[in-house]
């Protein structure tokens, strides 16, 4: 049965096709040579008057022309099959992933909601608990945000509402909004400012870049590694540095965890959470800013470094 | 024994979730020693003791489903509770699989977890008071050691996990006689029978191919259209 399937599978059916009609178009020339001689000696008996040579050659180029169209049409039907069949793919991946994803910050809200509806707990547990579940509210809205962005059909028509940003301060705020996740996972934010310029930007989608870009830097390291952010100026671009000593990635996939739904597969991160469109959204939505999302990894093991540029260009007069 | 002196290990790499878990565990009267990776699980299993531990699959380094396996081909026996976000049939066939003996999905009630860790607590304390004269019992050339969980089945030994250890010794006990789906579900898993009933033909499936030469057509472990198992030594 499964040889059977196996026989339909699209790149046998393709390959199939192409031996019909690579081997159609040998016999048919070759029979044509053969017999030319004898159809010249038929037709000049019969019509000699609509025997010319040029036309003859004219229609075997025509019946190969033909056969090339035809072999471009399933080329590109098969091009097209395959990119669907990729795209189904990751997105039965991307929906396995955003399930888990959803649940845990569920699950976790709902103990602790179940905690203060059946335990007894003192005003300091309480409010302990209530700061949880607020940062879990903020981890769902994340990826809720991030969820709705990358289902708009054309990243480019984002309309983004350009406003001037203290880039120093706002930093600041995304960091300490994170507070309790990098408590939870001991890790140390050293923030280094070189200078505070203000930027005409969106803020509520560069506040998704940056959250995208702290919540993986603490996913994907192991607990107690440090995050050095730094705002430096280079070139003609305001550059932010998120560099972490986590997991980190080998060469081959630095350009593709930028795609949409792309996860690095390895040991370290098979377990870890993830719905694979953060790092595509933040891509688009720095383009969008005119400004680059540039990524660098010594390789596994070796943390990385994610840069933000944005264009001093947007830099606005306070 | 008291709550006080029952110890859980907690295998969650969630930070909030674990810390939820432990503060109800704790309040229930038991000890909560928590983990947040497998490596860290097996390593604090080799050098202390525990009567449950609460296993999530989707753990870094090591899945929870690698952990149990692990743990099954030691002599270390003790109940596993997963718990998981995957919720599917599957997902909690391939658990169970693995050697859990019982499974929760995430998100999950409070009350329910509490009342799942009690149960197996409480079933596991039955299991492990002597019920013959002898805890080895024998049948053909099998036999099952009921104090160690060791086993020998038709391709050799092997270690029995918690929850089939407690199926067969239930199905021993009751030897000639038909024990139905439901009294083993209660007795063994400590739901009601509206829970799913499949659990029982999983687990009853398992154990034929430990003991059943031909597990299409068992001698030992015989199945009774509509009314239940029956253990024929």
């Amino acid at each position: 049965m499964s040889r059977l399937r196996n026989l339909f599978h699209p790149i046998m059916v393709f390959i199939g096709v192409q031996i019909a009609w690579i081997v159609l178009m040998v016999v048919w020339i070759n029979w044509y040579l053969e017999n030319n001689l004898a159809i010249k000696e038929f037709a000049q008996k019969i019509r000699p008057d609509l025997f010319t040579v040029e036309i003859q050659w004219l229609i075997l180029f025509e019946g190969c022309f033909l056969m090339l169209l035809i072999l471009a049409g399933v080329y590109v039907i098969f091009v097209y099959w395959n990119k669907q069949n990729r795209l189904n793919q990751m997105q039965s991946n991307f929906v396995a992933s955003v399930s888990h994803e959803l649940k845990s910050p569920l699950a976790s809200l709902q103990l602790y909601l179940e905690t203060l509806k059946y335990q007894d707990v003192s005003n300091y547990e309480r409010k302990d608990f209530v700061e949880t579940m607020l940062s879990d509210t903020q981890r769902l809205s994340e990826l809720i945000d991030n969820i709705l962005q990358s289902s708009k059909a054309d990243p480019k028509s984002m309309a983004l509402q350009f406003q001037p940003v203290n880039l120093g301060d706002f930093l600041a705020d995304v960091v300490k909004e994170h507070k309790r996740q990098l408590e939870a996972k001991k890790c140390l934010v050293d923030l280094k400012l070189e200078a505070s310029p203000t930027l005409n930007l969106d803020p509520r989608a560069l506040r998704m870049v940056f959250n995208n870009l702290v919540s993986n830097a603490i996913r994907y390291s192991p607990a107690g590694s440090p995050l050095n952010i730094h705002l430096h100026k280079i070139g003609k671009y305001w550059e932010v540095n998120f560099e972490d000593q986590g997991f980190g990635f080998e060469k081959k996939d630095m350009k593709k965890i930028f795609r949409k739904f792309y996860r690095v597969q390895n040991t370290d991160t098979q377990n870890i959470e993830g719905a694979g469109l953060g790092l595509f959204i933040s891509s688009e939505i720095v383009k969008n800013h005119n400004g680059r999302l540039k990524v660098s990894s010594p390789g596994r093991g070796q943390g990385a470094i994610f840069s933000v540029q944005l264009p001093a260009s947007r830099e606005v007069e306070v | 024994m008291k709550n006080s002196e029952k110890k859980i290990l907690v295998v969650e790499d969630e930070a909030h979730l674990a810390k939820g878990l432990q503060f109800n565990l704790e309040r229930e009267g038991y000890q909560v020693t928590l983990v947040d990776n497998g490596p860290s699980a097996v390593e604090i299993l080799g050098q202390e003791e525990f009567d449950l531990m609460i296993l999530d699959i989707m753990l870094p380094k090591m899945s929870g489903l690698e952990v149990a396996k692990k743990i099954r081909n030691t002599d270390m026996r003790f109940p596993i509770l997963m718990l998981s976000a995957k919720s599917t049939d599957e997902d909690r066939e391939l658990g169970l699989a693995a050697g859990a003996d019982d499974y929760l999905a995430k998100p999950f009630h409070l009350p329910e977890l509490l009342l799942r860790v009690k149960g197996i607590l409480r079933r596991w304390e039955w299991y492990k008071q002597p019920v013959h004269d002898q805890e080895i019992f024998k049948f053909g050339d099998m036999w099952i050691n009921f104090a160690t969980g060791k086993a020998k089945g038709c391709s050799g030994e092997f270690y029995l996990t918690a929850k089939e250890a407690l199926l067969m010794k239930l199905l021993v006990s009751k030897k000639g006689n038909i024990v139905t789906r439901e009294e083993l579900l209660e007795k063994v898993w400590g739901y009601g029978p509206q829970t799913e009933t499949r659990t029982v033909d999983n687990f009853v499936s398992r154990l034929r191919k430990y003991f059943e030469k031909k597990p299409q057509s068992p001698q030992h472990i015989i199945t009774h259209r509509e009314k239940g198992y029956e253990f024929k030594p």
